[in-house]
């Protein structure tokens, strides 16, 4: 390619980059969330660590039996995560400073205002729905397990030992139960027997998260954990100790993950239908440079040949015509000298 | 070929480069085996006197005043060797008696310190820094220094003004005019004034302030001058004069010890009172200022009478009040506020329950220990003492009105009065009318009724109080101590029942705002009993379950 078309692409595509940036600017949609959605309120100062919340998990979502019963406590002396089989667990976090003995902490999907699982998704497996829960559509999933890596959280789990149809399993809010009628709030809240789960309205936990807060400023930390953490999170926290301390992560920010990737995701249309179109014109635009360029040189040596044979024919003409002259001119000659000598034989035998 | 060598000459730069890097992240991975953080030393001085003169040319000196004083001693030396004496006085100061230009200062240290050290070293003996080991000295990171507050509480100052060691200061008969003096603006000098002893940081602040010492000076110039002479005299108590003798934990801890053997011995375990002519009993009124009259809000609440001398025992010294001079409260904290005041108002200063200072904040600290945080602590924070308790203070007397004629000795012997008056014994239903049981069965499902021992509860909660004549007085009504678990109802013998207020409803959160902290039936009981159990006792933990459910068979 010459260096002045590679400019001028370089030039193009600078100008449909800031084109689209400043597209999306303009749009400058800042979503809430759903009006009126769900959710539930965390209070680690309540919580004690008795498995409950787990129990009534399994039991309302039907999940298999785990290898140690609920009431066995000692597992929770290993931090555990999510799996397949546990859409939530509860850790024990030990020696927190300003705290009296251990803080207990339930981790389970938070259920984000703008999911990253969702946003990373390309066959929209992830519904956010307007009750306020994550839900996932297992008939349109193609298994690439996008979303386990999209999730901040780390919440979404897969099936590993299901061979044929291995699912994504994670808390559901549950949302199928509760649309359905079978439930009033989620399975791990009506299980808790000291209220350190509270459903309700998103706007309703907020407001008693800060009542919490403002009725007890020395118990508290002044923060409501996914009030605004990645653009806002449908489960809430409350706590006594920094959220650092309870294995949960402070350096999420508050911009929704969908965000992030928006504006590069935005250029991706610009880049699949523009570019194509724009480097397949400068190739045939090219294309048909050479093309004419070719047809001119082919025109131009038919013109020489023609004329090259034009004029050859031409001097052969006049060659031909001047030896057919020459020709001529020699049998007239010799006619010529031949009447002569033969005029003078008489003469010389007259003579003699 | 040509074009080759410049390119050969790249290639050969990018390697040094490369190599450079490798070498410098080596360096850097192999750090100093990693040493057990050094412990905080008390003795720890950073000289930065020229720091408030002007720009440093390095970071301020570290100095281990502890570890020359402890070489110095080895070698029979004294204090002298690096602090001068004049007028027969030790001057704190190193190697001057008067303040001085900093590069005066930065030839004292460094010809005295290094020269110093190089006497050491040419003798052959171990010895610090010498000239050009700069940093071992200016050091930009020093270790860190933990200085503990000394203090000198009831008990330390009961030792000093007991002891045989310190003669009777003049022609008195105790020896309070050794350490108290008051400052004669005149004559320039400070002289003793019987009575008007107060504490040192009323004059002596934390900062130098119009040519008065600082406290941290006051008090070395002091304590430690003092502690030195006797201890050349070679007394039988032990001197501290060391630095971790009174600013480490170490030589704390040995004060306290000193101290507990020393009251254990005196008669009913207490330090004698200490007079300086203040009443037994105030009646706390509010004197109106020049100016007041007009605008500000009069008094219509019944003065207190305070108990000054029973308080006295309590708090370790005058400053847990008179915290920043011996004068009345009024004096800065005045209606309005004053800028003398901190803008903290008179009502502020006796009610801010946030306060250190003030009666409120002080006794709302002390419900925070294990036997009354069990109820005190789910007490909601309102920054305001509890409404019911006004008039256990605010006794019913007379209008500030009627006292207005009353001389101050009238108004103290009036309030000795209504002290006297008061029923200091804790409230208690009979232990009859105590339900000896209580049946929690409303939400029995998984295990059977808990039978809570009832009579038990109570009976241990005022066992805890007895020792406490605050905890006594302020649950001298019968019913306040049962509020502590039957809550936000007036106090009764027959309260309502949880159910009364508690929905039977599980982790639903409420429609109503002002209803959002009250928890359903299940939550209410377990809250209710667990964090008791946790502030209190610490057992049974909250995941103990069969400790007080019986599991149905």
């Amino acid at each position: 390619m010459l260096r002045r078309t590679f400019l001028g692409l370089l030039g193009a595509g600078g100008i449909s980059a800031v084109l689209g940036k400043a597209a999306h600017a303009a749009g400058n949609k800042h979503f809430e969330g759903y009006p009126g959605s769900f959710g539930v309120l965390f209070d680690a100062t309540r919580c004690i660590g008795c498995r409950r919340c787990e129990a009534g998990c399994n039991k309302v979502n039907n999940l298999p039996p785990p290898p140690e019963p609920f009431d066995d406590l000692s597992v929770l002396n290993t931090k555990r995560r999510t799996h397949a089989w546990t859409y939530t667990v509860v850790n024990r976090y030990d020696n927190i400073p300003g705290a009296k003995g251990p803080v207990f902490r339930k981790n389970q999907c938070q259920h984000c205002l703008e999911p990253a699982c969702a946003s990373a998704c390309f066959v929209k497996a992830f519904t956010k729905t307007p009750q306020g829960g994550v839900i996932w559509d297992g008939s349109v999933c193609v298994g690439c397990r996008y979303c386990m890596i999209a999730c901040p959280f780390d919440i979404p789990t897969f099936e590993y030992d299901q061979v044929l149809a291995p699912r994504i399993m994670k808390c559901t809010l549950c949302n199928p139960q509760i649309t359905s009628g079978q439930l009033t709030v989620p399975g791990c809240v009506g299980a808790c027997p000291v209220e350190a789960l509270v459903y309700g309205k998103r706007s309703d936990l907020i407001n008693i998260a800060r009542s919490r807060i403002s009725a007890f400023p020395n118990l508290y930390l002044n923060h409501i954990y996914g009030e605004h953490e990645m653009g806002g999170t449908n489960w809430l926290y409350v706590s006594g100790v920094p959220f650092r301390n309870i294995g949960m992560r402070e350096d999420l920010g508050v911009t929704p993950a969908p965000e992030l990737t928006s504006g590069a995701l935005a250029a991706v249309p610009l880049v699949a239908g523009l570019w194509p179109v724009l480097l397949l014109g400068i190739y045939a635009v090219n294309k048909r440079k050479d093309q004419v360029a070719d047809q001119e040189k082919q025109e131009a040596v038919a013109r020489a040949i023609a004329r090259a044979q034009a004029e050859a024919k031409d001097t052969l003409d006049k060659a031909l015509a001047k030896a057919d002259e020459n020709t001529k001119k020699a049998i007239e000659r010799e006619v010529k000298k031949a009447l002569e000598e033969a005029a003078k034989a008489p003469a010389e035998e007259e003579g003699e | 070929m040509e074009k080759g060598r410049p390119l050969l000459r790249w290639a050969g730069f990018l390697l040094v480069f490369v190599a450079i890097s490798f070498m410098c992240l080596e360096a850097q991975g192999e750090k100093e085996p990693v040493k057990a953080p050094e412990a905080p030393r008390p003795d720890l001085v950073i000289i930065d006197t020229m720091a408030a003169q002007g720009k440093l040319e390095l970071p301020p000196a570290m100095f281990s005043h502890d570890k020359h004083t402890d070489a110095l001693a080895k070698e029979k030396k004294g204090c002298e060797t690096c602090h001068l004496v004049e007028n027969g006085k030790l001057s704190l100061a190193y190697m001057r008696t008067k303040a001085t230009n900093p590069a005066a200062l930065k030839d004292i240290y460094h010809a005295n310190c290094i020269g110093c050290h190089q006497k050491d070293v040419a003798a052959g003996k171990e010895s610090g820094p010498l000239d050009g080991f700069c940093r071992d000295c200016h050091n930009a990171k020093p270790p860190q220094a933990l200085r503990l507050d000394a203090g000198l509480g009831k008990v330390l100052h009961y030792r000093h003004l007991a002891s045989k060691d310190i003669p009777a200061y003049n022609a008195e008969k105790d020896n309070c005019g050794v350490c108290h003096h008051e400052y004669d603006k005149e004559k320039k000098k400070t002289f003793y004034a019987k009575g008007k002893e107060t504490s040192c940081s009323y004059c002596h602040l934390e900062k130098e302030k119009k040519g008065v010492m600082s406290i941290k000076q006051a008090a070395h110039q002091q304590c430690v001058l003092c502690h030195l002479d006797l201890a050349k005299k070679g007394v039988k108590e032990p001197v501290p004069v060391r630095c971790e003798d009174c600013h480490g934990a170490k030589g704390l801890a040995q004060v306290a010890k000193r101290n507990q053997e020393v009251v254990a011995k005196l008669p009913n375990q207490e330090v004698p009172r200490l007079m300086r002519g203040q009443p037994d009993a105030v009646l706390i009124t509010y004197k109106v200022k020049n100016g007041e009259e007009k605008g500000a809000k009069p008094i219509t609440e019944t003065p207190v009478p305070f108990d000054h001398k029973a308080h006295e025992k309590y708090s370790d010294s005058c400053q847990a009040c008179h915290h920043a001079g011996m004068d009345a409260c009024d004096k800065c904290h005045t209606l309005g506020g004053a800028k003398e005041g901190d803008f903290v108002t008179f009502e502020q200063s006796m009610h801010l329950k946030s306060g250190k200072f003030s009666c409120v904040g002080c006794h709302a600290a002390k419900q925070t220990q294990p036997k009354c945080s069990g109820c005190h602590h789910v007490i909601v924070e309102t920054g305001q003492p509890e409404k019911a308790a006004c008039k256990l203070c605010h006794l019913p007397s007379q209008t500030p009105g009627q006292l207005a004629g009353l001389s101050t000795e009238g108004k103290n012997a009036l309030a000795e009065g209504m002290l006297k008056a008061r029923n200091m014994h804790p409230g208690s239903y009979p232990a009859n009318d105590i339900p000896e049981k209580a049946t929690i069965k409303e939400l029995s499902d998984k295990y059977l009724p808990v039978e809570l021992k009832h009579r038990e509860h109570v009976l241990e909660l005022m066992k805890g109080m007895k020792d406490s004549p605050l905890a006594n007085y302020f649950h001298s009504d019968p019913g306040t101590m049962c509020q502590g678990c039957h809550h936000n109802s007036p106090p009764s013998k027959t309260p309502p029942t949880c159910m009364s207020c508690h929905p039977k409803q599980v982790g639903k959160a409420s429609f109503d705002a002002r209803e959002a902290n009250r928890p359903g039936l299940l939550a209410a009981q377990h809250g209710q009993c667990m964090s008791c159990h946790k502030y209190m006792a610490e057992k049974p933990v909250a995941t103990a379950c069969t400790e007080c459910h019986k599991e149905k068979k």
